[in-house]
């Protein structure tokens, strides 16, 4: 019984990461002129006003919008502006929450 | 009494559980100014990183007549974030001065400080928060206390509506008459200003601002 529980456990385990490998995308794929980002403990205000803060001080973002009922920011970037995978990661985690998923359109 | 042990312990020992945030975003200020049953308190901090803010602390203890002013350290020390949830804990500490103009105390300076912990849960929908704080403020003040909160919002706004929370907070300070005070309050929270008002059970009004910016 306890080998079968661990043999669950390790497969749960193993499972989830091969599923969040999957949501990966392409590094610094653009395919359209907004960045869909979903992100994680995205729960108030202050969370949202958090990344619009961020992402609008970036020279290459047009506007920033927060879907908390979708746990979404999207970000419009300039017009043949393009921003990076690992920046949008890094920028997000820097402030204190972690991504999901991207959605480039493409 | 018992009760209100257990749901003090449980709460602290949540895994998933962290109060009022106070870390802000990279480079964000926050000014918090609040008044319970026991002091009227004035924070006002900067975040150069999502991990820890540092700023002034001001307290005024209205029934022991003393006040502290000095530096406060605040430290996310884990972050725990869901896609419907996140939850936090944090590390508070602060160093200063304490003056009392109480009785045999009066016009007593003393070196103080104090040290806690403080850990909040929240969804859109709930809210649970602990906090507690050992002080030190040499013979003026010496002291722990804690608080727990839960809260319900009866509606779900998205970013910039107004959102309204109905919460309890628990206050215990082992010192005091009145050891154990229970305030129920609403709370009002639209973009970056957050309202609490309530009064609590030995008719002491709580009044809290929060702006961050």
């Amino acid at each position: 019984m306890k080998n079968l529980f661990i043999i669950f456990t390790f497969l749960i385990f193993v499972t989830s990461n091969s599923a969040y490998s999957d949501e990966k995308v392409a590094e610094g794929a653009v395919c359209k002129d907004e960045v869909v980002v979903s992100v994680n403990g995205l729960v108030c205000d202050f969370c949202a006003r958090a990344l619009e803060k961020t992402f609008g001080k970036k020279d290459e973002v047009s506007g920033v919008s927060v879907d908390l009922d979708n746990g979404q920011v999207v970000i419009a970037l300039k017009d043949g502006q393009t921003m990076e995978n690992s920046l949008i990661t890094k920028l997000i985690t820097d402030s204190g929450y972690n991504i999901s998923s991207f959605d480039k359109g493409c | 009494m018992r009760y209100i042990t257990i749901i003090l312990i449980a709460l602290t020992v949540m895994p998933d559980v962290a109060q009022a945030r106070p870390v802000s975003y990279p480079g964000g200020w926050t000014i918090m100014q609040t008044n319970d049953t026991n002091s009227n308190n004035l924070h006002v901090h900067y975040s150069p990183t999502a991990k820890y803010s540092v700023g002034y602390k001001g307290e005024y203890h209205r029934d022991e007549q003393w006040q502290f002013h000095g530096m406060q350290l605040n430290y996310l020390a884990k972050r725990i974030n869901k896609p419907k949830s996140q939850a936090n804990f944090y590390l508070k500490s602060a160093v200063g001065a304490a003056y009392s103009d109480y009785g045999q105390l009066n016009s007593e300076t003393e070196a103080a400080g104090f040290a806690g912990i403080a850990m909040d849960w929240e969804t859109r929908r709930y809210f649970t928060s602990y906090e507690n704080r050992l002080t030190y403020a040499g013979d003026i003040e010496k002291s722990f206390a804690q608080k727990a909160r839960v809260g319900i919002a009866p509606y779900i706004g998205d970013y910039g509506d107004l959102h309204t929370w109905l919460m309890l907070e628990v206050d215990h300070s082992p010192k005091r008459d009145d050891e154990v005070v229970y305030t129920p309050m609403v709370r009002f929270f639209k973009g970056v200003y957050l309202f609490e008002a309530g009064v609590s059970s030995n008719e002491d009004i709580l009044f809290n601002a929060i702006i961050r910016f």
